[in-house]
């Protein structure tokens, strides 16, 4: 790995957890655990698109293992991670098969994928089959936030593709 | 030209597969079941530990249950509906819901893993708990773990 790379990891880092920062300042717009913008989300979609998903993986754990530490409970570690590690499998995969076209169907995929995720370890921790009652909200919720963030990102994907072509 | 092409069909697969998967559960919420009675069952820990009939209760009442953490959430009954009045976890979505009288969504605390769900009294009560031990009881009884 480059040094030029390593920095722009870093830097991509940096940026989604002030994003994430940011959007856990913002007070729920519903009261569903577990609904929220998810506009780190935009970061790992970026890298996904433009460089390589093991570069997207290191930066998506290191954000979740860093938030954890400075603003989380040791719970939320395992349902970012969950939700996390979900979503991006699927997004990866997805945008594969759409050939990094149609970045917004990619991301609603991936917005599905991290609230079912979530939902499987909240069923674990609680052990209450009341939380699947979730599964209705968290579905139209997942593809709704993810159908935005996969906008903003191709958005950002076409001001910021100049910085990662020459490292990819 | 023809690999450019190859992904259309995967997109609209995906797009139909989001569509229908996002309209079922929006039919789901937006069905009713018509004015049914709901008793409100509280579990802890995925164990039902109170199952009070709303419908039933005739005036407002509050008690708090203690989870074996030592976290604490308060809950108030009345007549028809129920809430987290107040709560200990961080985030306090439990207490931001408010009270709930038909709704499908369950108040959960996921921090001191209380969930209380509502079900039409026609429905046998509890699903993850242990139903048969469990006897619909009038708002009056209190287990063990509850305290007032």
């Amino acid at each position: 790995m480059s040094a030029r790379k390593t920095a722009l990891l870093a830097l991509f880092t940096t940026l989604s957890l002030a994003v994430y920062a940011i959007e856990s300042a913002i007070p729920p717009l519903v009261p569903v655990p577990g609904i929220k913008l998810g506009l780190a989300n935009i970061v790992t979609l970026l890298l996904l698109r433009h460089l390589r998903a093991r570069d997207a993986v290191f930066v998506l754990i290191s954000r979740i293992l860093l938030s954890s530490f400075l603003f989380g409970q040791a719970l939320s570690l395992l349902y970012s991670l969950a939700g996390g590690l979900c979503s991006l499998c699927v997004m990866a995969l997805v945008m594969g098969i759409l050939q990094k076209r149609l970045l917004f169907l990619t991301g609603a995929m991936g917005g599905l994928a991290h609230n079912l995720g979530q939902l499987a370890v909240a069923f674990v921790v609680t052990r209450t089959a009341g939380v699947l009652s979730y599964l209705p909200f968290l579905i139209v919720g997942g593809i709704l936030t993810g159908l935005f963030t996969g906008l903003c990102a191709g958005f950002a994907g076409k001001l910021l593709a100049p910085l990662l072509a020459d490292v990819s | 030209m023809k690999e450019n092409i190859s992904w259309r069909k995967p997109a609209a697969v995906i797009a139909a597969f989001l569509l229908l998967l996002s309209t079922a559960s929006l039919l789901y919420l937006l069905a009713d079941k018509g004015g049914a009675d709901y008793a409100a069952d509280i579990f802890q820990d995925g164990v039902l530990i109170k199952s009070i009939r709303l419908s039933d209760v005739s005036e407002t009442g509050t008690f708090t249950v203690q989870g074996e953490n030592g976290c604490v959430n308060e809950i108030e009954v009345r007549p028809g509906s129920i809430a987290i009045i107040s709560a200990d976890c961080p985030d306090k979505l439990c207490v931001r819901q408010g009270f709930i009288s038909d709704s499908k969504l369950p108040i959960t605390c996921l921090p001191n893993r209380l969930v209380i769900r509502l079900r039409p009294v026609s429905d046998p009560p509890g699903t993850a708990g242990t139903p048969d031990a469990v006897t619909v009881p009038d708002a009056v009884t209190v287990p063990d773990a509850v305290t007032y």
